[in-house]
């Protein structure tokens, strides 16, 4: 989902305020069969009673690190952005430090009322009417009768929930549930608030709603830990980010550096990019249609392979090909859907559509689409491929998957938050003394 | 409103300037920071208690056609059992102090409060699985609202007693007024053995199906269907029973008004104080590798 948050504090002044969560050196041991961790976990129990459990850095039979020597600070008002794949500790990391579970090694330190959005409608009783859940769901998040008194009807005007309030959970809809939920634990008014995947509730425009109430309670001081393996949620909401990967902190900083780093390791594979040209290889005459993509590459302006293009700057995405046979009229169809954004698809260009038609004899040639500049933001991309005789269809040779990483290193489509979609030229002036007429 | 706004925000600035701090430390090395603990949950878990309490107890009857009744009609049921197999000379019972029905119910009423007492705890823990793996509260509070069932339970129950006493026109003393102290004891040893055993039934299935099948067969070591046997092996074990001083005392106050055993009576209270202490701290220490193992 598309989260976007005015009001962003200054990166500046974040780095001022005082720390509110301090994770230094955090360790967690993982066992992925049952009937060893269920015993595990009474070894653990046992020595911890005898007080015997000081060193435990040792990793017993099939078991794991899920998180080793793990370390960041969160400061008030900081929107910190967890990023990883699945399986990478993430929601390991949330759990200590929402104290469920205790770190095998290293110190989590908090301040301050902690509410985990992990929990939405946890303790809900299908049978009890809304008010009652509500009552019953906030008291668990930590609240005293009085202070739910004062907030009740904040939430259920939040929540959209109306006059179903009276009626069991169970004759809600998801949606409603699912609003009920967001809405208690929002409404705890924490000073940390741990978000795991949970902002797609509800329609647009409830999310909408949760967006301006999340920005809100920023500028009033709550730190965010946002957990997505979704980039481009970070990406909106986040000023920082860390990246794990099986436990491991392998970066951490601002938050366009960290998630080049996520979507290169995720998208790229690393021997892939070194080479930075698709290689084909050669098909025997019987698979083939009379003419073969060669290769798939991006060029300079000076026609020097390039390994990746660049924001504002020119490139060419080059497809080599060797004809056998001769054409008359062929065409090529590039599909770039962006990666970073769930392989939207978001360019679909060809010369057949341009009306610029390609005959081919029995040749090498390189097909050039020229970008004069490439207006594609940072991130990686994917583009497959497809060449056609004129009119389509009439397959030819396609390549499926061709994955690029466009930069910015300038940041010229976007300083700071990377909330643009696309990279717009431009130029500014400021004329003066003009007269309507 | 203004003196409320005001009075929220000066609470905010004070939570704020303690630090939460967890470490792998055991806290059986500090045992002084591990008894404030375990004062400070347990005030902070009195209002969630209550309050899980009345959602917990709404849910239970909203959905029973019956209702309360069923709190009845275990006891009966088995009084009129035990009563029909007495008459007809298929088991031999000694004779009772009291008439043989409302002995067998009232003292079935005592155990089923006791079993539920050691239940409770066990029950508490599953059932509340998914909120405990995500939600940070005190752990305490789901025990002591399951301790509130069971009085509440107890207290309807009460009524059974009540019409018992007039049915049969038993005598009552003065000392039916100290009979709830007895009966919290009876509670409290229900409540300690339940806890201790609470964090492995939440891993292991099979705490809670051997839990059923031995207090199936505790209730015949107990006095409830026939009197205290006075001689031989059987006579020792049931005698060994912590159960039969705490049931039997809180029976002979509401009742009599003579104790005969005060000082198996005693023993069985210490102990059930003691143990529960150390069932309460086992519970918490146990509690985060609980949670660890029970979700992924």
């Amino acid at each position: 989902m598309i989260i976007s948050m005015t009001d962003q504090p200054s990166s500046s002044k974040t780095e001022d305020s005082e720390v509110v969560l301090s994770v230094e050196g955090v360790s967690k041991k993982f066992c992925r069969d049952l009937k060893r961790s269920l015993f595990y976990g009474v070894q653990d129990i046992a020595s911890d009673l005898l007080g015997i459990r000081e060193k435990s850095d040792k990793i017993r039979k099939k078991e794991f690190w899920a998180l080793d020597n793990v370390s960041f600070e969160l400061r008030r008002g900081e929107a910190l952005g967890l990023v990883g794949k699945n399986g990478s500790g993430k929601s390991t990391l949330l759990r200590i430090i929402a104290g469920l579970i205790k770190p095998d090694l290293g110190t989590v330190k908090v301040k301050g009322r902690v509410a985990p959005l992990i929990a939405l409608g946890a303790g809900f009783n299908p049978i009890l009417t809304g008010r009652e859940n509500i009552y019953a769901n906030m008291s668990i998040l930590g609240l005293t009768k009085q202070e739910i008194d004062d907030r009740f009807d904040e939430v259920v005007e939040f929540a959209e929930i109306g006059d179903a309030i009276d009626s069991p959970v169970q004759t809600y809809s998801s949606g409603m549930a699912a609003r009920l939920g967001f809405a208690t634990a929002i409404h705890t008014e924490p000073d940390i608030l741990l978000i795991d995947e949970v902002l797609s509730v509800g329609d647009i425009k409830f999310r909408g709603k949760c967006t301006r109430k999340l920005a809100d309670l920023r500028t009033k001081g709550t730190s965010f830990l946002i957990v997505s393996h979704n980039s481009s949620t970070i990406s909106y909401v986040c000023q920082n980010a860390v990246y794990l990967c099986q436990g491991e902190l392998v970066t951490q900083g601002r938050v366009n550096d960290v998630l080049e780093k996520y979507e290169e390791d995720l998208f790229l594979n690393k021997h892939n990019i070194e080479s930075s040209v698709l290689k084909i290889p050669k098909k025997s005459k019987s698979h083939s249609h009379g003419l073969d993509i060669k290769y798939v590459c991006f060029k300079d302006e000076q026609g020097i392979i390039i390994e990746s293009p660049k924001v504002g700057e020119y490139a060419a995405l080059c497809v080599g090909c060797s004809a056998w046979k001769n054409f008359s009229s062929i065409a090529l169809f590039v599909n770039i859907r962006d990666l970073s954004r769930e392989g939207e698809s978001i360019l679909k260009v060809s010369n057949y559509f341009d009306r610029n038609f390609i005959s081919v004899t029995d040749e090498e040639i390189e097909i050039q689409f020229q970008m004069t500049p490439c207006h594609f933001r940072q991130g990686i991309y994917e583009a497959t491929l497809v060449i056609n005789t004129v009119p389509p269809p009439g397959r030819i040779d396609e390549v499926e998957s061709f994955k690029f990483q466009v930069k910015d290193r300038n940041q010229i489509s976007g300083i700071g938050v990377n909330t643009n979609m696309f990279y717009q030229p431009r130029q500014w002036q400021v004329l003066k003394s003009i007269s309507f007429n | 409103m203004g003196a409320i706004k005001r009075l929220r925000s000066r609470k905010i600035v004070d939570r704020q300037t303690d630090w939460v701090v967890y470490t792998p430390k055991s806290r059986m090395k500090q045992p002084a920071l591990l008894l404030k603990e375990l004062w400070r949950d347990l005030l902070a878990s009195r209002e969630l208690a209550w309050q899980l309490l009345v959602r917990d107890i709404n849910a239970k009857y909203r959905q029973s056609l019956l209702g309360v009744v069923w709190a009845f009609i275990p006891p009966i049921i088995t009084a009129a059992g035990f009563t029909l197999a007495k008459g007809n000379g298929v088991i031999n019972i000694g004779n009772t102090d009291l008439p043989y029905p409302a002995y067998v119910m009232f003292s079935m009423t005592l155990w089923q409060t006791f079993v539920e007492a050691l239940n409770g705890p066990i029950q508490a823990v599953t059932s509340a699985k998914s909120m405990l793996a995500r939600i940070n509260f005190p752990r305490e509070a789901i025990i002591l609202s399951k301790l509130g069932e069971v009085f509440f339970n107890f207290g309807i129950k009460l009524i059974l007693i009540f019409l018992l006493f007039l049915w049969f026109k038993m005598p009552v003393t003065g000392s039916v007024i100290i009979a709830p102290v007895a009966l919290i004891h009876l509670v409290l040893l229900g409540t300690f053995l339940g806890l201790m055993l609470a964090p492995m039934g939440a891993l292991y299935k099979d705490i809670s199906m051997g839990v059923t099948l031995v207090t199936g067969f505790w209730l015949f070591l107990t006095p409830v269907v026939y009197p205290v046997p006075s001689e031989g092996m059987f006579g020792a074990i049931v005698r060994l029973n912590p159960v039969t001083p705490l049931l039997v005392t809180t029976r002979e106050l509401a009742t009599t008004g003579v104790i005969s055993d005060p000082v198996g009576f005693w023993i069985a209270s210490g102990m059930s104080v003691v143990g529960l202490i150390v069932a309460w701290i086992i519970y918490r220490v146990a509690m985060p590798y609980v949670v660890e193992r029970i979700s992924s």
